[in-house]
């Protein structure tokens, strides 16, 4: 009989903690019970503040069973096309055309396909909204992991190598912990864009069929289109909850703990003291749960420790073990691998040509309409990028130079980088109907409302590493204002603002989708774009216009990032890059 | 003895392949054997490839060509009889001293208390106890490398390589931390049969190793083999001990400046009009130091006192010395380096004078004046510098055409023969009318 002793008696956050683990319990058994079921493409949503909760819990849960989806890929993938050369120029080009494709792109097919596999119950829809979810997080991530593998510094392999650590002892002992930094940073911004198109994956309309899903999306999609004010305010609520929540319980633990896995102290980085320990050292529950966690952990331990005895019963010889290096991949194995992808490539060949041979019956006319509306969305992505510029730069600078105002305004910007923009298009419709400003130029101001955050989070970033003795010299030769922005604080973050305005511009491109096309107090709002086109061709079924349409937008979106962005970026990086 | 050898490379060489398709040769025709008990120091001045050797004998990387032997057979894969120091540490930062050195031991089979006692045991050798608990990141320079010696002692293999472990380290810690080494090893307290170091110090070489391979450069090479039976523990001071340097010092100055140590040979042919000289990588200011340092002693100093007296080692001073010869600034008779009229009032003028003189100096040099030819054929006197580069690379197959290149636009910008511009990576001819 075990004893534990309590020194006190329930804490206020032991509510917390209680209250957590009872909604999390709460939620998985109401989402299992909402798998069973029986299908159904569209269920009501209820407006009532009663259901919001509920609502909240079933998309943190897509959300999260997404991010284990997004993990599990990027892991495999990323380890792939870091190891074989083969895989590598194969997986990084494609991987490079599936994240420019907006979510819209993989509704169609993969709604129908799921569907049809699972005809009985929601398993489908619920599969294929995850999926979709999936998509608008897993590509940084992948591509992090990957450049991570590529770069784990050449000491490190021939330590490894030398020892004698075979492939998966290297991957735990040493690249595992040297990408982790930045799986998590990677993982926390791959969340958020996850959240972006919500509304899209929970609420959407394919054909004649409109599907709906329970999830505080789906309540949003549906208060905007009614009009109910008072819902979508406690939609956003809800979501910006939702964020802090996720923020407090996840994000700043997992980030303290990778925190043990840097190279070096980086200077002027602090990671946030997690709340979530307080809350551990003030609540008697959880430190009940990591003592009986911490036993059983131990109780393993001594088992293993039997096992290992065994083991040794039966002496391997040390060379046995190198000579196995050399060929450490069983013949079937490599088999299997290179199954895996002539199916891979069959696959992304037959649907190459299928796609090819779609395009190949799109009119003419229609080629010229796409890229009219290409030409109308670039010039909003552009002012776009160029609006934002305007005020976070020196904003972004001002916060980043000085700790105390970084401290404060760290999670704040945190929350609202990460808070679906869409869900804050009504807010800003009612506006744009007050200012009298035409929709063509208000889809601009839409698009606006969630990029600049990525041009702001990169700038204070940049500032923030803006080197001391720079600041010192300036100082000392009594740079007047002007010159001191102008010579130091704008070059100095010249390179992050570069980055800002390419993820800007990506995630400009992809909200031109929603925010050219929008349904709000019961009228639909659409204007002359290739956002607008891809969603009524999504929402029509009118599958050879999708194809077309979204073939144009990655086009024009690996075009830009090949020569426009990719010469800024390497500009940044040579003249403007900080090695003192 | 029958007892073939525990590691023997024969005839070895290693070509690399450069960004720009050119082969760079780092080894050439490279013999070198361990045997039990051996203590080999590979001596030799940057770019000579001992790091190399001692990557292709661990198995890291693949000789071009030639045989590398493990104990009699062809050695395939990584070498398991070897464990190795890095310059570097290479220790993994978020892992702790202990669980950084029991690392060594995971691929093993061993009962968890075994391994623990013998990480205990690594630990005791170095004398790293109370630090285990400890992150490499909270120790400094030579506690981190004591945690390098003991993950690889903690291997116990028989043999052990040392790639310049001390040079990251100051002076006084590398001292002790090599003379500990030195101790663990004969006093037979692990089982490492054979220890090999890589180093540029010809000290270090001399009180580790009982046999001395000088190495030399374009392509890497072993130049002489040194038997060295001096008493351990060796002392520095001691009269035996300075004349084994001297003599070291005698084979790498050949191996760097052949013409030096070859009094025999009457006539020189002038170093300019020799084939393509180029200038070591060395820094003008560096050159300048030394120069103000001979022109200290009267205007003539010994190789050897010069490299105490400027604090670098030997190797490099030599480089130096090369340098201020190629521009005719100093003679050098035998070991002592002699400043030349020019290099006498080199020294003696003011920065002006320096910059003109040094501006006749470069330009007269071949490889300065074939650029320099170079860039007149184009029209506008500039050239991208990866151009100049695959020029270089066809003028001097066994440079690195990038190192080359860069100390030709240093030394040419400091004497105002070329400028460069990094926006457009271009060459130019400095004619006085281009500013930077």
């Amino acid at each position: 009989m075990q004893k534990i002793i309590i020194r006190r008696p329930f804490s206020a956050a032991d509510v917390i903690v209680l209250a957590l683990i009872l909604a999390t319990i709460y939620a998985l058994i109401a989402y299992g019970r909402e798998l069973e079921t029986p299908f159904r493409t569209a269920i009501d949503i209820d407006l009532s503040l009663y259901s919001v909760p509920y609502y909240t819990l079933f998309s943190a849960l897509r959300g999260m069973a997404a991010f284990g989806i997004s993990l599990l890929f990027t892991l495999i993938v990323g380890y792939w096309a870091a190891k074989s050369v083969k895989a590598e120029r194969i997986l990084i080009p494609l991987l490079d055309i599936l994240q420019s494709i907006p979510v819209l792109g993989f509704l169609p097919g993969l709604v129908l396909a799921l569907i049809a596999l699972f005809p009985r119950t929601n398993i489908g829809l619920e599969l294929a909204c995850i999926i979709m979810i999936f998509t608008g997080q897993v590509w940084n991530m992948t591509f992090s992991f990957y450049s991570s593998l590529k770069s784990v510094p050449a000491d490190f392999s021939e330590v490894s190598a030398i020892i004698g650590f075979n492939s998966w002892e290297k991957l735990r002992k040493v690249e595992l912990p040297f990408s982790a930094m930045n799986l998590v940073w990677n993982g926390l911004m791959s969340m958020s864009g996850g959240w972006f198109f919500l509304s899209v994956c929970e609420a959407f309309t394919l054909g004649d069929k409109e599907y709906r899903l329970p999830g505080i999306g789906a309540y949003m999609a549906t208060a905007i289109a009614r009009g109910n004010t008072y819902a979508m305010v406690a939609g956003i609520v809800a979501m910006t909850l939702l964020i802090v929540v996720m923020d407090i319980v996840i994000w700043r633990p997992v980030l303290a703990w990778a925190h043990q896995f840097r190279l070096e102290d980086i200077p002027g980085f602090t990671v946030t003291e997690p709340l979530m320990r307080n809350l551990v050292r003030e609540s008697t529950l959880l430190r009940w749960l990591t003592i009986m966690y911490r036993r059983r952990a131990l109780h393993r331990s001594l088992l293993r420790k039997g096992e290992m005895a065994a083991e040794r019963l039966q002496p391997k010889l040390d060379a046995r073990r190198f000579m196995k290096t050399k060929s450490r991949w069983s013949p079937l194995l490599i088999w299997s691998v290179r199954l895996l992808l002539s199916g891979f490539v069959v696959l992304v060949m037959y649907g190459t040509i299928r796609l090819v041979y779609t395009l190949l019956h799109v009119p003419i006319e229609t080629w010229m309409g796409l890229l009219a509306g290409a030409s109308f969305t670039f010039l909003r992505v552009f002012t776009c990028l160029m609006l934002g510029s305007i005020w976070t730069v020196p904003v972004g600078i001002w916060i980043g130079t000085s700790q105390h105002r970084i401290r404060l305004a760290q999670p704040v910007v945190q929350v609202l980088a990460s808070f679906p923009a869409p869900m804050l298009y009504p807010l800003a419709l009612a506006a744009l109907f007050v200012l009298k400003i035409p929709f063509g130029l208000g889809a601009m101001f839409l698009m606006l409302l969630g990029a600049q955050w990525y041009i702001l989070f990169n700038v204070l970033a940049g500032a923030m590493r803006i080197p001391l003795e720079l600041k010192y010299a300036t100082l000392l030769m009594k740079v007047p204002k002007w010159e001191l922005w102008k010579r130091l604080y704008i070059p100095s973050v010249f390179p992050a603002l570069v980055t800002g305005w390419v993820t800007a511009a990506g995630g400009a491109w992809n909200a031109s989708i929603v925010a050219e096309y929008l349904l709000y107090k019961g009228k639909l709002l659409t204007t002359h774009g290739l956002g607008s086109v891809i969603s009524v061709a999504a929402s029509s079924a009118n599958f050879p216009l999708l194809a077309a349409s979204l073939t144009v937008m990655v086009a024009v979106v690996i075009l830009l990032n090949r020569t426009v962005w990719a010469r800024i970026y390497h500009l940044s990086q040579t003249r403007y890059r900080m090695d003192l | 003895m029958t007892e073939p050898s525990l590691i023997e490379l024969r005839s070895v060489s290693k070509k690399f392949q450069l960004e720009s398709g050119a082969e760079l040769k780092v080894l050439e025709g490279v013999n070198l054997c361990l045997r039990d008990g051996d203590v080999v120091a590979l001596l030799g001045p940057s770019g000579s490839g001992k790091s190399t050797c001692l990557r292709i004998m661990s198995g890291l990387i693949e000789a071009s060509s030639g045989e590398t032997l493990r104990r009699g057979s062809p050695l395939q894969g990584i070498n398991p009889d070897v464990a190795l120091v890095f310059q570097s540490f290479a220790l993994f930062p978020w892992e702790t001293v202990f669980e950084n050195i029991a690392l060594a031991l995971k691929p093993l089979t061993m009962e968890p208390d075994t391994a623990r006692q013998r990480v205990k045991r690594a630990i005791d050798l170095v004398g790293l106890e109370g630090f285990e608990e400890a992150y490499p990141r909270e120790l400094s320079g030579g506690m981190k490398q004591r945690v390098g010696v003991a993950r690889a002692l903690v291997m116990e293999r028989p043999i052990l390589f040392l790639d310049e472990p001390f040079s990251a380290l100051d002076v006084l810690t590398a001292d002790t931390l090599r003379t500990e080494i030195i101790n663990i090893f004969h006093t037979g307290k692990i089982p490492t049969r054979s220890l090999l170091i890589v180093t540029h110090n010809i000290q270090e070489a001399i009180v580790i190793a009982k046999r001395v391979l000088v190495m030399g450069v374009n392509p890497g090479h072993v130049r002489d083999e040194i038997l060295n039976d001096l008493p351990y523990p060796r002392d520095e001071q001691s009269a035996a001990f300075i004349r084994m340097v001297s003599r070291i010092h005698d084979v790498m100055t050949e191996a760097v400046m052949p013409e030096v140590a070859k009094p025999e040979a009457v006539v020189r042919v002038p170093v300019k009009e020799s084939a393509l000289q180029i200038l070591p990588a060395v820094q003008i200011s560096e050159v300048i130091g030394l120069l103000e340092s001979i022109h200290g002693e009267g205007g003539m100093a010994d190789i050897f006192d010069l490299s105490q007296k400027i604090g670098k080692d030997f190797g490099q001073t030599l480089y130096l010395v090369k340098a201020a010869e190629l521009l005719d600034l100093v003679d050098t008779p035998k070991q002592t380096v002699v400043l030349t009229e020019s290099g006498r009032s080199f020294v003696e003028g003011d920065i002006n004078v320096r910059k003109e003189m040094l501006h006749n100096l470069f330009s007269d040099l071949r490889i300065v004046q074939q650029v320099g030819e170079l860039l007149k054929q184009s029209e506008t006197l500039r050239l991208p510098v990866e151009v100049v580069e695959q020029k270089v690379a066809e003028w001097l197959p066994n440079e690195n055409p990038k190192n080359v290149v860069s100390v030709l636009i240093s030394w040419g910008r400091f004497s105002e023969v070329f400028g460069y511009n990094d926006d457009a990576k271009e060459l130019y001819l400095d004619v006085g009318q281009e500013t930077a």
